[in-house]
């Protein structure tokens, strides 16, 4: 295929088009006065660092002239990332040297958001701060200080639990949703933590609904595998998308297949049930490793249908095909390549979890990897080691601490299996009053901007007297505080960069400044650890640090010490080194700490590329030792709530048709990043928001073509999107690729003007009662024009 | 004498962008504000495109990422009158901005449409000029500025080949877009040099080229997709 040249011109939009054709009147000649930057030739120097804008935390190298950052490139040396940028990473630089950026520690000045500050010192704001939690914690009521984090990694979080916890508050609120994996993991291996999945050794990737190319935990990883050396189109795993939506990843993966919204564990189970009928499935693996595949007697002594009876019961490709719409000839060649292209791993996304069955369909969509013995095993899912990096010193609690950190934090509870939304159960809390807060922290979180319910988040920062800030930009949410103590942005600052879970080895990036720090900004580790020394006693004694930038090298002692792993280094030496270790070797290359130290800074981090394959610890953690495909703990809790969920058998959202009123289904999906939205908009990135090259700037919808001349609508109207919860504005975009009745809606994107456009906020409300977690697909809505 | 060219594989290229946002970081490409944006001022010297083709559920798309062509053929320095834009001997479209009078003769003539005019001079503020790349001139009010295949980068490169008293390789000379693209989608380099790689892949089967009817001769090449 290639585009012929009036389908070209199509394609590259309005945009181009109209400057040829907009009038010549006002053209003229100027000089421009402002063009004289007054450039002579600069010192130029290049540093390694790490971007910690999403939790890929990729490796970059700042290329500098006289001290100033004028690119951002990608860091080779950098095992996942290995060179490669997303067009956010890139876009750094406009947020370092973005002109809306705070100037320093402000005080509020007149009423709550009237938008009055009066600028003080750091150690003005800071002893405002340490004042009012010394009062907290001289009153005996420490508890009631909270602090909502949306970044939550690396040894950042750790000091900030450790503050919380010496200074006596259990609210340390993650405003972060879990994607529900760390859940399925736990039930069925007894590992609590998010799999990992060997992208680069895999030959064939399942995707079910995860924006692998997007917004997945590391677009990289996936680019990478993707790109994987060599010219032949088998070079790299063979990537299928399962998706409802037929998004950037669905295009780019090398077969798409489209499944009605919330059908993915459908589509799974019926996976299986050809590899069991056809026993393709790895039956060796499945007799010594899992449990719960045959019939069993359960602990009450009832008997129970097992995996196989259930699937082979339920699932025949016909009623596959009939819920999901997947041809049932498409069904059985997905099974067969699955078994075939070995190793071959199922990757879960968020579309399978936000769903009213989140956690079970998630169990379903794994349980073919447990099927084919994809565990544990190259290309298949891994549960590394944590990177030995050395723990913080063991936190010292007085009486105070003790009876603060004993109480109910506040919001708890969520759900049987995983805490779902907690940052919203505590505003839910403290808006009704259940809980006093007297004072709340907010780092890198903008609820107001974020939270499916920003109504709740304003009530409750009513109720708190004492907000702080540490973000560098006047946020939604910023702009209630009383005292802003602005960050230094990441190129400014020391700070470790793990690699997210879905990477299979240990990495501990290290993002260093790049840039002199801003002055009046203040690295937020390090205000952490000045208050700690300020509030004096037990606090202080828990963070008994100098700087953040000392913590960091003394953690990486840990590193030094371990006697495995290599700081940074190209594929050659990352070969070499994995081979040493398969082997049982390790060499030192550095006698001394200091030496080491240098070169993990200079190369931008540490690794360790060896995995440990025959380790059972890493195959299951269960009492059994067995992999619980049947895991005791979810029948127990079902039947706890007398809920008449059945595993394996109500894994599909329940299929809810569109009211007269609100007849279309919304599909909300992530452009950018998994955190919540705090990042101020740079301008090249609105100049470059999706796939329409004519839409700049502005949130859009996509509809289907047949859908929009029903409605009556054309390409680029302006529509509010409405459903009982509430509406936003946006452009109508009008994608052949959309499924007909449905609404696809960009989650992360703002009006001009700086608004956000959440289509969050219209969702309705329901959720996964095992985990808590929202579903995201079963609200609808209807269009109207602006 | 070089010929310098690209070969762009439509496989690889995920239309993630970032290919993008770094030649505006490269060459000092400013942004424009919402309203201008929004007639179609805003300039992409990299853009990528989207083709799409088909009706749900049988859809195809596929990201043209869509850099000037540097035409060997170029139509759009014929009808410039001041000579402001021109082809070196090594094949790269350059335009000199001290030259042009903004007639955009040139962009109405360049089929691919990879020409942009400056209806105001850039917005940098205070700060953001902290981040301008000192290799390459900010363009003023009422010029047209364009891809120049990082050119900046060549002249750098051969200085400092000249300076170690070696040969220019391959890898010393990558625009930004190329050397940025997290799956290698992009090659760049001498498409008369056996060594460099995009020689061998213009000679791939799958090897296509927009508008060639057209008799511009583009030094920009796109691998077709695998069906
Ligand atoms: S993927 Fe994430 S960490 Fe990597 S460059 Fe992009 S924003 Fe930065
Ligand atoms: S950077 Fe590479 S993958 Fe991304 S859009 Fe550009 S060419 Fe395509
Ligand atoms: S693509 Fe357009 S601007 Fe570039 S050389 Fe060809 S005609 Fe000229």
């Amino acid at each position: 295929m290639s585009p012929s040249r009036r389908e070209f011109l199509w394609t590259m939009g309005a945009a181009a088009a109209t400057v040829a054709l907009k009038g010549a009147q006002d053209v003229f000649w100027e000089s421009d006065e402002s063009l004289d930057v007054g450039w002579v030739p600069g010192i130029e120097e290049r540093r390694n660092s790490a971007c910690l804008i999403c939790p890929s935390r990729c490796g970059i190298s700042g290329r500098l002239v006289d001290g100033r950052l004028v690119r951002i490139n990608g860091n080779p040396l950098h095992p996942l990332s290995r060179g490669g940028l997303c067009p956010r990473g890139v876009a750094g630089v406009q947020m370092l040297y973005h002109p809306e950026r705070l100037a320093g520690p402000m005080l509020r000045a007149g009423p709550r958001g009237g938008g009055q500050w009066e600028t003080v010192t750091r150690e003005h704001a800071i002893s405002r701060v340490a004042d009012r939690l010394g009062e907290l914690r001289a009153a005996g009521r420490p508890e009631t200080l909270a602090l909502l984090a949306g970044y939550n990694a690396g040894t950042i979080q750790d000091i900030w639990r450790q503050f919380l916890h010496s200074f006596g508050s259990p609210n340390y609120v993650a405003d972060e949703y879990e994607d529900g994996t760390d859940a399925v993991m736990a039930l069925m291996h007894g590992i609590d933590r998010r799999p990992s999945y060997d992208l680069d050794r895999a030959r064939l990737v399942l995707s079910f609904g995860a924006p692998m190319f997007e917004s997945w935990w590391s677009p990289l990883q996936a680019f990478v595998a993707f790109a994987s050396p060599g010219d032949e189109a088998e070079s790299g795993p063979r990537f299928v998308q399962i998706d409802t939506r037929f998004s950037r990843t669905a295009s780019r993966a090398h077969e798409w297949v489209g499944v009605r919204p919330g059908t993915h564990a459908v589509l799974a189970l019926g996976i299986a049930y050809v590899l069991i009928r056809d026993e393709l499935f790895d039956a060796d693996f499945v007799a010594r490793h899992v449990s719960g595949f045959e019939d069993f007697v359960d602990a009450q002594g009832q008997p129970r249908e097992g995996y196989r009876s259930l699937v082979m019961r339920n699932y025949r490709t016909e009623e596959v095909s009939a819920i999901t719409g997947v041809p049932v000839a498409r069904i059985t060649s997905l099974a067969r390549a699955f078994a075939a292209v070995r190793p071959s791993v199922a990757v879960c996304g968020t579309d399978v979890t936000f769903a009213p069955n989140g956690l079970l369909a998630g169990l379903a969509v794994h349980s073919i990897n447990v099927l084919m013995g994809s565990i544990n095993r190259p290309g298949g899912v891994l549960f590394p080691e944590d990177t030995p990096i050395r723990p913080l010193a063991t936190p010292v609690l007085d009486e105070t601490a003790r009876a603060g950190v004993g109480r109910e934090p506040i919001g708890a509870g969520g759900s049987t299996f995983a805490s779902g939304d907690p940052a919203l159960r505590f505003a839910e809390a403290v808006a009704g009053a259940q809980a006093p807060v007297e004072a709340l922290l907010l780092y890198y979180a903008n609820p107001i901007a974020s939270s499916a319910q920003p109504e709740v988040w304003r009530e409750a920062l009513e109720k708190i007297p004492f907000v702080v800030s540490f973000s560098p930009f006047l946020d939604e949410t910023t702009r209630y505080a009383d005292v802003i103590l602005p960050d230094l942005l990441p190129y400014e600052r020391w700070q470790d960069a793990p690699t997210p879970f879905s990477y299979p080895y240990p990495v501990w990036g290290l993002a260093q400044p790049l840039v002199e720090p801003r002055q009046g900004a203040w690295h937020t580790g390090d205000v952490v650890l000045a208050l700690a020394q300020s509030l004096g006693g037990n606090v202080a004694e828990s963070l008994p640090y100098e700087s953040f930038e000392g913590l960091l090298k003394e953690r990486a002692r840990g590193l030094f010490a371990v006697r495995r792993g290599m700081t940074l280094g190209g594929e050659f030496e990352r070969t070499h080194h994995r081979q040493m270790e398969e082997r049982g070797w390790w060499l030192p290359e550095h006698a001394e700490f200091e030496p080491f130290w240098e070169e993990l800074v200079e190369r931008g981090g540490w690794t360790d590329q060896f995995y440990d394959h025959t380790d059972p610890y890493r195959l299951a953690r269960t009492d059994s030792g067995r992999i619980e495909l049947m895991p005791a703990a979810l029948f127990n809790a079902l039947a706890e709530q007398g809920s008449a969920l059945r595993p394996y058998l109500d894994v599909a959202t329940p299929t809810a048709e569109g009211s007269r009123e609100f007849g279309l289904r919304l599909i909300p999906y992530r452009v950018s990043t998994l955190a919540s939205g705090t990042l101020s908009l740079e301008r090249w990135l609105a100049e470059q928001p999706g796939i329409f090259p004519d839409v700049l700037w502005h949130p859009w919808v996509e509809v289907a073509p047949e859908t929009a001349h029903t409605l009556g609508f054309s390409d680029d109207t302006l529509v509010w999107v409405v459903s009982p919860q509430g509406r936003y504005r946006a452009r109508l975009k009008v994608f052949p690729g959309t499924a007909p009745e449905t609404v696809c809606a960009p989650y992360g994107l703002r009006q001009p003007d700086g608004q956000p456009a959440n289509p969050l906020q219209l969702l309705d409300g329901s959720n996964d009662p095992l985990t808590g977690l929202p579903s995201w697909s079963s609200t609808f809505v209807r269009l109207e024009r602006v | 004498m070089a010929r310098w060219g690209m070969v762009i594989d439509l496989d690889r290229c995920t239309g993630c962008a970032a290919c993008e946002v770094a030649c505006k970081s490269e060459n000092n490409v400013a942004a424009v504000s919402a309203d201008q944006a929004d007639m179609g001022r805003a300039s992409s010297w990299m853009k990528v495109m989207a083709h799409v083709e088909g009706e749900f559920p049988d859809t195809t798309m596929h990201f043209y990422p869509r850099p000037c062509m540097h035409c060997d053929n170029p139509p759009c320095i014929r009808v410039c009158p001041v000579q402001a834009t021109y082809i070196d001997d090594e094949g790269i479209v350059g335009q000199i901005y001290a030259r042009c009078i903004g007639c955009r003769y040139c962009a109405n003539a360049c089929p691919y449409m990879v020409k942009y005019f400056n209806w105001y001079g850039p917005e940098w503020s205070e700060s953001e000029r902290q981040h301008l790349n000192p290799d390459v001139s900010v363009r003023p009010t009422g010029v047209i500025e364009k891809c120049t295949f990082c050119h900046h980068r060549l002249q750098k490169a051969r200085e400092d080949a000249r300076a170690d008293g070696r040969e220019l390789r391959e890898e010393d000379y990558q625009p930004a877009c190329a050397d940025v693209c997290p799956t290698n989608a992009i090659a760049f380099g001498d498409l008369d040099n056996p060594s460099h790689a995009v020689h061998s892949l213009k000679a791939d089967p799958r090897v296509l080229r927009l508008m060639e009817d057209l008799g511009t001769q583009p030094k920009v090449y796109y691998l077709r997709p695998r069906e």
